[in-house]
């Protein structure tokens, strides 16, 4: 038992601190791929933007300022300093419900971001910057692991983790393997294992033998990778049961949402998905995130009184 | 920190021409007994290692999310509150004087409440004006006749005392309605700890930090006819001041945080709304201003509150802590009665002296105040915050004339007092050691018993010769630490 309203903080801690990875990976490889050949580079640079927000020639020309305004503009609602912002200020409102451990990991990444160096700093080194917040991020998640009573709140956190990372990996493949049907080049692919942090698990079971389809078929269905949307929806499912479980037994909504969910992924045949094609796969899975999302509400956060009120 | 509306008191209060009590050293210049132990250590270490535990302490508070938020135009900064890293200290003696004399006033405010919002004999004897009760804004006459377990009010009391030139702790305000600061009492400890290990140990300081758990008691023995009442606490929400705190007391107290919007009212019981549906509340711990609890009952705008609590209350589902009403016992009007108080309702002379206070609806003290205008510290009663004031010494001729006709056409509306002068404190002011102005604010509780947490917040005003302690002019904070025995306490 819970407030609904700390459940919802929680849930949102855990969605804007997963978008802040990520973002921060994805402006990485970008930085990166920069210094490599500029065909490929622009490439890399559309195809993170378009993961993440908006892909303008402008931008995509510049890929250090574009980079620079991913991780630290104040303004852009989908920037790292934002989403830790945020991540901060929900964590702020649930204080009593987070130990302290992990509460010091988020508010000490927050003052360093938003304090008068953080520009400087990621001028002087952009990718020791990034890389540096998203070891913050990891020590953040690792704190909570450790410290937390994996209960209820821990698991609304891990739930927003977990919905975040298959929508944002989700769209990153429709980005890259969607309708467009252009091929990509074996750097630009090993660029997009590296925005999902995908590339030495990769490697581990594919080898050397970097293609599109390999990709697709890891990011979307590999059991053990824990940035495949398989490997997401499983734990969604799991969140959603336990704490289906714990309330009051008409809360079936987003736990027969998960499972089903969790069971296309986990029978889907990668010959079937190509046949149909790939993006339609995609959009009926980031749908049906979108439709848990909205059953959490429901369920846990806003619901009508009049069911909830004692006989 | 937040302050409770009337804890503005001493911004005002100008400098005495006699001498401040010095909390470290004696007139001869002597170090007090009590104090040798941190003067040795101070003068073992050097400025700048000073300076580097004062950085040390400050990150610590940083850390921990110690902070209040500044608003400006565009952004917002995170402020921590001033913090100095010396300890105030106070000796066995002193303390046990301070408690007892807490404890008895106490008391004798919750008999008073519960006499003034009861059979009002206080009133019928006329030992307190009737007038000055029932006609200050802070009296709730939806509060007559309601049953308050205990007669416990006053559940969490924080008082401000001062120590006079004279060495002598007089309380200069009660705070009966939302006191706050206990939170940073407990985060000074904290940081005390880890800057003086080897002093504090040596010192024999008494524990402070079962303050949440006592408070948590003294919340429960307010529903004792519920088995394994609920209690939680209500915040105005994160963007009050004072939020750290009551997320800081919830945390320890191991009970849920809530602001009106999580609460419902059906059929006169509270419920908060949880991921598994309604659940019961039986006692609220609240930390928003009567005002502002039931848009139903007080301010309609108020969207801190909730619907219908104060009815639940009336109807003895759910405790309100502090009882709504509880202000009108610290009016500055009142104040003056309290002394009277104590005698009427416990039969025993107060252990604590008042600063002395002219009500001006008296014609002899009125003719006394006319004549000492330039002297005296004028006070309008239903004001604060430095507002509807003169200060005698500091004033001009036309001031005082136009504050003689206001007193002569209101004179129930004002209050009287001699200047004042605070205790000074020994304080880190960038890297020197320098004598500051300090006051004390200890916290009482009161359920089944009183109880009187060893410890205190010690406010500071960290500029030169300021009497202003509060946070949002200046002012800071410092460890309190009180001695478990008498006698010098040795390296």
């Amino acid at each position: 038992m819970m407030l609904a309203r700390v459940a919802d903080s929680l849930y949102w801690i855990g969605r804007y601190v997963e978008r802040a990875e990520h973002v921060s990976r994805i402006a990485d490889v970008m930085l990166t791929a920069t210094l490599d050949r500029t065909e490929t580079a622009s490439q890399v640079a559309r195809i993170g933007l378009c993961a993440v927000g908006e892909a303008t020639d402008e931008r995509i020309a510049a890929p250090f300022e574009a980079a620079k305004d991913l991780a630290l503009d104040r303004l852009d609602g989908g920037s790292v300093i934002s989403s830790i912002a945020r991540a901060r200020e929900n964590a702020r409102q649930v204080r009593d419900q987070i130990t302290s451990e992990t509460w010091e990991r988020l508010n000490m990444l927050h003052l360093r971001l938003s304090g008068a160096q953080a520009a400087k700093a990621f001028g002087d080194g952009s990718t020791a910057f990034l890389h540096e917040v998203i070891a913050d991020l990891h020590l953040f998640k690792g704190a909570a692991d450790a410290t937390m009573s994996h209960g209820e709140g821990w698991r609304f956190l891990l739930l927003g983790v977990h919905l975040e990372r298959a929508q944002l990996i989700g769209r990153l493949l429709e980005v890259c393997f969607g309708r467009s049907g252009e091929r990509l080049d074996h750097a630009t692919l090993t660029a997009v294992l590296r925005m999902s942090c995908a590339l030495e698990p990769y490697l581990r079971v594919y080898t050397a033998d970097v293609r599109a389809a390999s990709i697709l078929e890891f990011l979307l269905l590999n059991a053990e990778f824990p940035r495949s949307i398989r490997f997401s929806t499983d734990q969604i499912e799991a969140h959603l049961s336990t704490l289906g479980r714990l309330g009051a037994a008409e809360q079936v909504g987003p736990d027969r949402l998960a499972g089903r969910l969790k069971a296309r992924l986990q029978y889907a045949d990668m010959s079937e998905i190509e046949r149909e094609g790939s993006h339609t796969f995609l959009e009926a899975v980031l749908g049906e995130c979108g439709a848990i999302h909205r059953g959490v509400y429901e369920a846990f956060v806003a619901y009508p009184l009049e069911m909830r009120l004692p006989a | 920190m937040a302050t409770a509306q009337r804890s503005e008191e001493i911004d005002n209060v100008t400098e005495a021409p006699t001498a401040p009590y010095d909390e470290m050293y004696a007139a001869d210049g002597s170090v007090r007994p009590h104090f040798a132990a941190l003067a040795r250590r101070l003068q073992a270490l050097g400025p700048g290692e000073l300076d580097e535990r004062q950085r040390t302490l400050e990150r610590f508070f940083l850390l921990q999310g110690i902070t209040f938020t500044v608003y400006g135009a565009e952004s917002s900064t995170e402020r921590i509150i001033p913090t100095d890293l010396l300890p105030r200290i106070i000796p066995a003696h002193e303390w046990a004087r301070v408690e007892s004399g807490l404890v008895q006033r106490l008391q004798a405010l919750n008999l008073f409440l519960a006499d003034i919002y009861g059979d009002r004999s206080i009133l019928k004897d006329g030992v307190v004006p009737r007038e000055l009760v029932l006609g200050a804004p802070s009296y709730r006459r939806e509060m007559q006749g309601l049953y308050v377990p205990h007669q416990a009010y006053a559940n969490v009391c924080g008082s401000d005392l001062i120590r006079q030139e004279s060495g002598e702790f007089a309380v200069l305000e009660d705070n009966l309605r939302v006191p706050s600061g206990v939170s940073y009492m407990l985060a000074n400890r904290e940081a005390s700890k880890r800057t003086f290990p080897g002093t504090f140990r040596l010192a024999g300081v008494r524990q402070i930090d079962r303050y949440p758990d006592l408070l948590l008691s003294t919340l429960r023995s307010m529903a004792e006819w519920r088995p394994n009442p609920q209690v939680v606490v209500l915040t105005p929400g994160v963007y009050n001041s004072a939020y750290y705190e009551h997320a800081y007391l919830a945390r320890l107290m191991g009970v849920p945080l809530v602001e009106g919007r999580d609460l419902v009212v059906h059929d006169n019981m509270v419920y908060m709304r949880t991921t598994t549906g309604l659940r019961r509340i039986d006692v609220i711990y609240r930390r928003v201003d009567d005002d502002f609890i039931d848009p139903l009952t007080f301010r309609r705008d108020s969207s801190l509150g909730v619907a219908g609590l104060f009815n639940a209350y009336r109807a003895g589902t759910v405790v309100i802590c502090n009882a709504p009403g509880t202000g009108v016992a610290d009016d500055k009007a009142v104040y003056a009665y309290v002394p009277e108080i104590i005698r009427y309702y416990l039969g025993e002379e107060p252990i604590l002296p008042n600063i002395e206070t002219f009500l001006c609806r008296e014609p002899a003290e009125l003719s006394h105040v006319l004549a000492n205008l330039d002297k005296l510290v004028v006070k309008a009663v239903g004001a604060s915050g430095g507002y509807g004031m003169l200060v005698g010494p500091h004033s001009t001729a036309a001031q005082r004339e136009e504050f003689a006709q206001a007193l002569k056409a209101d004179p129930d509306n004002y209050i009287a007092q001699p200047t004042i002068q605070l205790s000074t404190a020994p304080c880190l002011i960038e890297g020197e050691v320098e004598a500051r102005h300090v006051d004390l604010r200890p916290f009482i509780l009161s359920g089944e018993s009183i109880r009187v947490t060893p410890g205190a917040l010690t406010r500071v005003a960290l500029r030169k010769g300021s009497l202003v302690v509060n946070s949002s002019q200046g002012g800071g904070s410092k460890d309190t630490w009180i001695l478990a025995e008498a006698g010098e306490s040795q390296p």
